[in-house]
Order: structure tokens, then C-alpha cells, then sequence
């Protein structure tokens, strides 16, 4: 049996990391007013093998409990999402690699197993809030290195700690969902692009593309 | 009441940075005046200034990424200014991640983000690292290295975690290149450069520990000058000539307050500065 999993951290108290980073796009990089949200996670993107899928998942949410790389209880939330790759394959496309399982959350799957309280489905601006000009977008955008062996550890360090299952790949970086109002998505989209590539000292702010890569692992319009 | 920097180095102290005492201190031993220049003061008593130093320690708690959010500062906007006009701008280990976050460093299109400083790349550890290493000089024509004979070999301290230059462009390592904008390489104490560890002790492309902007007034060096600016400051265990002279001078309070490996750099901007008739 093979399944994907994906594990969301989030910080209980309030993150200043965020904080800091929104005062510079609105107080430094003339955001103000088009960015009306920004939340960050640690995200890891694991796929595993096993007997059969429960006690994989079981195991897997056993062992990133343990380990402080992954959570560590005194200062994390977290949501660890679980799905068999053949189940993935028969919901209508939605869900290939390049997408994250937090878009099934939406959609009560039933090919989704859930852990963790880390409420990431509901963690958007709300809606009503203040004078708009446009629609509002949300995407979450993973931050990773560009080099694959800084990801790896993270492999080993969950096999270690497994028993029957076993990790074939991991991804770890940072998701970082960032609203914003646009005209239309590719207007949001390329806004979005703009904030997170450093590509001068007076644009883009979250990943320096010398040596980080990111991708929209999922992204909505806001009702 | 506006401060006076006329006739002196403004030593730029953004929140979160950690060593703009001892690099003000290092810089008053070769005779130069420094003040220090709190992030949020008026940006334009730069103007009086005769050069300016980007210090070590963690700029906003190194938040999102070593140096970015610094390099948006409404500070940057002056020292942009006056870089962009010749004045001498040194940024070191923190300062040196805020000038390449900047895009001053390599500047060969003027504030685009040309390179990183990611993390360190090490044999059989990573994070932060802390040690003296060897660097050698590869450029005399900058503001901050005229005093050094070219090719010098200079033992200084680094202390880092995201150290390693690195570009994603290789048209710009080879623009460094022709245009002599690698200032100093990692290498062994006898001078050679060896891409491995620990040589090479943050993973840099091309061993590379400090380098410049064309014109050679800014300068990004992750090594430390201010924790080598005196004798007192050498470990006594360096294989080389420091070493013998450190060890040399134990119990001798007045060899221990003389010069270090690193305070070159210094006296090469003193010289700098009479030689253009700014002092």
C-alpha cells in the first residue's frame, strides 16, 4: 500500500516571523491594501509505504509527535492529512502531484484521513472585513531549497523512528498562504509572484531564487 | 538636534545586530572616527559621512531570511544613494547578507538580486558554524583591502549559518570573475584553495568569502575583521605566523594590544580616504 501524507505545523502563539514579514510588504514594499492576509506553516510532503493505510498513518503521526524536527507539542499545532494513492487516482483529477491534499478538505472526501487540530481549512482572512476593490484570492505557496539534500534528512530522521511503514520521499519547506484583491485570479497570481520572488531590493520578499524554488500547491477565490 | 557624522564611519545599527561596538572600536584603532547610526534616524546625516560599515549579529532576528528584511529599510534607500556615488560601504558576515540582499553586491545591475548567501553546505554537520579560518586576498583594488599585499593569507574569524555565495546565474560568477569582484577565498594556511571542507568551510562557490561591486567601493565579507583587529584576538594555536606572534606576546600587555591579522582592512579605507583627499 502506498499513500501520501502531507503535515501542517503551526505555531500557538502568535508568529512574528509573519508579523515582520507582513509590516514589510505594506509599510516597505507598497502592499498596503492589495495584501489582505498571510499565515505560515511548516509543511512536509511525505510519501510512504506500508501493510495497510490506518496503521500506517497511525505510525507516521506516532513518530512526528516524538520527533521536535517535525512538531514539538509545547509550541505547535498541527494537521497531518493522509490518503491512499489509489484512492488519489480516482477523484476526477484534482489532486496529481503537484497538489496539495488540503483542497479535499473542503469536499468532506472520503478518501481523506485527518489528525491533528491544527484548523487550516478555516485559517483565511475573514471576507467582510474592511473596503474592497476587488476579489480576493488565497494561495498557498511552498517554499523549498533548491537542493534536494536538505530535504533528505528529514526522510531519514522519519525512518528511524518507523517500524513497518517506510518513507520513499519527503518534501520539506514552507507554505506560506498569502491573500490578496485581484481583478482575477492571473491578476492575483502574478501579484502573489511578485511578493514571493526576490528578484530586487524593491520586490519580492520570501524566497531568494539563487538558492529556494517555490509552487502553488493550492490556491481559491474567497466567497 | 541632528547628529554630526562629518569626517566619520557610520556604523549602521539596524535591531537584532550585535557587533557595532567592536566594529566602531576596530575601526578607531587605525585612527578613523566612528559613530553609530540607529535604523531609524533621519537617513540623510549620512551624507556627512565618510563611509559606512553594515555590522554582524542577526538583523531582525534573521526573520524570513538573513538580511532580507533589513535590505528593505528606508536606511538602504540613502546608503543605495550614496554607494551608487562611490562613498565606501563595508557590510560584514550580517551586513554582508543585508549588501547582497540589497542587490549592491555584485550591483552589476544595481540592486537586482544577483546571488544569495544560503546555508552552509558542511561535511557531516550543518547550521551555524564558528571557527577561525584562513582567507586569501585576491583583490587589492578595493576600498577595504589597499594596505594588503595581493595574495596575503589572512587567518579570521567566521561565525555563520548562511554564509555559502551562491547564484544560480552563471553568467555572474564569470562577470565576477573578469571584472575582479572576488575579493577573498577560502584556503588552507599555506594559501591554497581547496574547495573541500574544512577549507572551505561553508560550502561557497568558487571558495568565495568576500566580494565586491565593479567599482570596488562596497564590499560583502561573511569573515569578521573586528574579532581580528588585535594581536589579543589570535588563538594561539594558528599553524602560522600569527600564532607565533600571539604566542610570542602572552603576558606582554602591549604586543597583545597591537595589530591583528584583520585590521588591514581598516587602514586600507584610512588610506583610501586621504588618497581621495576625503580626509
Amino acid at each position: 500500500m502506498k499513500a501520501k501524507l502531507e503535515l501542517w505545523v503551526g505555531l500557538k502563539v502568535i508568529d512574528l516571523v509573519t508579523q515582520t514579514a507582513w509590516m514589510t510588504f505594506t509599510e516597505k514594499l507598497n502592499y498596503e491594501g492589495i495584501l489582505r492576509g498571510l499565515r505560515r506553516y511548516s509543511y512536509f510532503g511525505i510519501e510512504v509505504e506500508g501493510e495497510e493505510f490506518e496503521g500506517t498513518v497511525e505510525e507516521i503521526d506516532r513518530a512526528i509527535q516524538l520527533d521536535s524536527a517535525f512538531t514539538n507539542q509545547n509550541k505547535h499545532f498541527y494537521r497531518l492529512l493522509a490518503a491512499g494513492t489509489d484512492a488519489l487516482a480516482g477523484q476526477d483529477g484534482r489532486h496529481g502531484d503537484d497538489l496539495s491534499l488540503s483542497v479535499l478538505l473542503a469536499s468532506d472526501s472520503s478518501s481523506l484521513s485527518s489528525r491533528g487540530t491544527l484548523a487550516i481549512e478555516r485559517d483565511y482572512p475573514a471576507a467582510g472585513r474592511g473596503e474592497r476593490n476587488g476579489r480576493l484570492f488565497s494561495f498557498d505557496c511552498l517554499i523549498r531549497p533548491s537542493l534536494r539534500d536538505r530535504e533528505l534528512p528529514y526522510m531519514e530522521r522519519l525512518n528511524g523512528r518507523l517500524d513497518g511503514a517506510k518513507v520513499t520521499d519527503i518534501v520539506a519547506g514552507e507554505v506560506w498562504r498569502i491573500t490578496v484583491e485581484g481583478a482575477d485570479i492571473e491578476e492575483a497570481a502574478n501579484i502573489v509572484d511578485g511578493m514571493v520572488v526576490t528578484r530586487s531590493r524593491r520586490e519580492g520578499l520570501l524566497m531568494n531564487p539563487h538558492y529556494q524554488r517555490y509552487e502553488v500547491i493550492a490556491s481559491k477565490e474567497l466567497s | 538636534m541632528k547628529r554630526n557624522f562629518s569626517r566619520k564611519v557610520a556604523v549602521i545599527q539596524f535591531p537584532g545586530v550585535n557587533c557595532e561596538y567592536e566594529t566602531a572600536r576596530a575601526i578607531r584603532t587605525v585612527g578613523l572616527e566612528a559613530g553609530l547610526f540607529r535604523w531609524n534616524e533621519d537617513p540623510a546625516v549620512l551624507d556627512d559621512a565618510v563611509a559606512i560599515v553594515l555590522p554582524g549579529g542577526f538583523s531582525y532576528q534573521d526573520r524570513i531570511r538573513a538580511g532580507v528584511v533589513a535590505a528593505k529599510d528606508r536606511v538602504m534607500d540613502k546608503v543605495s544613494e550614496l554607494a551608487a556615488a562611490g562613498m565606501p560601504v563595508l557590510g560584514i558576515c550580517n551586513g554582508a547578507q543585508v549588501l547582497v540582499e540589497s542587490g549592491f553586491v555584485p550591483g552589476l545591475q544595481w540592486e537586482s538580486v544577483e546571488l544569495a548567501l544560503a546555508p552552509n553546505i558542511m561535511e557531516d554537520r550543518s547550521g551555524y558554524y564558528c571557527r577561525w579560518v584562513y582567507s586569501r586576498l585576491e583583490e587589492t583594488g578595493t576600498a577595504w583591502t589597499g594596505s594588503f599585499s595581493e595574495g596575503a593569507v589572512i587567518p579570521i574569524p567566521i561565525a555563520h549559518a548562511e554564509g555559502r555565495f551562491v547564484t544560480e546565474n552563471e553568467k555572474v560568477l564569470k562577470a565576477m570573475k573578469e571584472n575582479g569582484q572576488i575579493v577573498l577565498r577560502y584556503c588552507d594556511s599555506t594559501g591554497v584553495v581547496d574547495g573541500s571542507f574544512p577549507a572551505n568551510p561553508n560550502g561557497s562557490m568558487d571558495n568565495i568569502a568576500a566580494a565586491c561591486n565593479r567599482e570596488g567601493n562596497v564590499v560583502a565579507m561573511m569573515p569578521h575583521p573586528e574579532r581580528a583587529t588585535w594581536l589579543r584576538q589570535v588563538p594561539e594555536n594558528l599553524p602560522d605566523e600569527w600564532g607565533r606572534r600571539r604566542r610570542k606576546g602572552a603576558g606582554n600587555i602591549d604586543l597583545l594590544e597591537g595589530e591583528g591579522p584583520g585590521r588591514k582592512f581598516f587602514a586600507s579605507l584610512l588610506e583610501r580616504l586621504k588618497q581621495g583627499g576625503v580626509l
